[in-house]
């Protein structure tokens, strides 16, 4: 087949051709993918929500619909009685080192962190992508994984605390330690823990700071 | 055409990244590490075969004056393909990779190879072509990211083997990118002189 001329008709044509075919398939695939996207993200929340208010423990639980209020999503988790166990608050700062941080992190109602887990985030690999451990790890735990060198060495890892499972941010100070705060900051990685502290601080603001007079009625008022 | 030859010369003679300097954005900025280099250069061999197979059979149907738009369309078609693929199927590598893939769709090699290469060869040698420079490519981002990542933050696939203490920040940061891809090219390029 000989080379098609480049005269207006022709160019037009096929132009329109191939972009119609692309847009055809394009329609077609995004058509096929869609559920299991839509499905992955939904069992990713679920398991966030499990590990962020369970933990370990291996207990039955139930799931309240998610309600959306000023960009935060919570969801109330209730033990089989219907009593509050905890809320799991999906929380986004957007003043990460590469952009937004989502975080979604789990309070039982007097407001102590039961757990976090880091669900977005464009931060740097092996500095402030260690979030998602960082904060959940002993001294000890992070002086283990500071390398086999370092272990043979014997010499200890960082000393500090940087493990916020456990604080209730409306009792500790949580901002790194650098601002005055109770948290050690991920080493090079200041930028990054202050975006995350700020987004754990943020959900503990709402889910118990509106009605902060008396405590704890927050979290019941979510459900 | 010898096809064998095609495809050594995408990984030694035109390698994208040391030889012809292709595609620099994708390849300074997804290299922080090994993991993140060989993902990314197998989801842009994935494209490149793709798009140079489809340019090679259409080529007598595009008439010359519109060939840039409809490469376009057709790399990027590819692009939003894969990405969609990837986020249904392997959600964790597209937790990874996710932002950078877009970015396939404005790397010059994938152009570039469509205008030097499948707009003028069969369909068969194209496809050669887009694996050589493909591993070509991958090659060389896993290279770069395999060093910086074990300069810069003491670790090989993950694994840490340095400790912490020892970590060169800025290896892993942008001014490291450019010096290690830098070093690199003159070992290459003085390894390539002592052969001629």
């Amino acid at each position: 087949m000989k080379k098609l001329q480049s005269n207006i008709l022709n160019m037009a044509l096929v132009l329109t051709l191939i972009a119609v075919v692309a847009a055809g398939l394009l329609a077609w695939v995004n058509n096929v993918t869609s559920g299991p996207i839509e499905e992955i993200n939904n069992l990713a929340i679920e398991n966030g929500i499990k590990s962020v208010i369970l933990g370990d423990r291996d207990i039955q639980f139930t799931v309240d619909d998610p309600v959306e209020q000023d960009g935060f999503v919570f969801h109330g988790v209730n033990d089989m009685n219907g009593n509050l166990i905890g809320t799991a608050v999906e929380s986004t700062d957007r003043n990460g080192f590469g952009g937004a941080l989502k975080v979604m992190v789990g309070f039982n109602p007097e407001g102590v962190i039961l757990g976090y887990t880091v669900l977005e985030h464009s931060e740097t690999p092996g500095l402030g992508a260690q979030a998602d451990d960082w904060f959940r790890q002993s001294s000890a735990e992070a002086a283990e994984q500071s390398g086999i060198v370092n272990v043979l060495l014997g010499a200890p890892g960082k000393p500090g605390n940087h493990n916020i499972i456990g604080m209730n941010p409306g009792d500790d100070i949580m901002t790194v330690s650098k601002d005055g705060g109770d948290v050690d900051a991920i080493t090079a990685s200041t930028i990054t823990s202050r975006a995350f502290l700020r987004a754990v601080n943020n959900a503990y603001k709402a889910v118990f700071g509106y009605t902060a007079a008396d405590g704890v009625s927050g979290a019941s008022s979510q459900n | 055409m010898n096809y064998f030859k095609t495809i050594i010369n995408g990984i030694v003679k035109e390698n994208p990244t040391f030889v012809l300097l292709l595609g620099m954005c994708p390849t300074l900025a997804t290299t922080t590490s090994a993991i993140n280099g060989l993902g990314m250069g197998v989801a842009t061999m994935f494209v490149l075969i793709c798009s140079n197979t489809f340019i090679s059979l259409l080529k007598n149907l595009i008439p010359d004056g519109v060939r840039i738009p409809c490469y376009i369309v057709v790399i990027a078609s590819f692009v939003t393909l894969l990405q969609m693929l990837m986020q249904a199927y392997v959600p964790d590598l597209y937790k990874t990779l996710g932002i950078f893939i877009p970015l396939i769709v404005v790397n010059c090699i994938i152009l570039g190879r469509a205008e030097a290469f499948a707009a003028k060869n069969n369909v068969l040698a194209s496809i050669c072509d887009g694996i050589g420079i493909g591993i070509g490519f991958t090659l060389a981002l896993t290279i770069l990211g395999f060093v910086r990542e074990l300069l810069g933050n003491g670790a090989v696939f993950g694994y840490r083997i340095l400790p912490e203490s020892m970590n060169m920040l800025v290896f892993v940061l942008a001014p490291g990118a450019f010096i290690t891809l830098g070093l690199l090219m003159a070992i290459v390029n003085s390894i390539k002189n002592r052969k001629a």
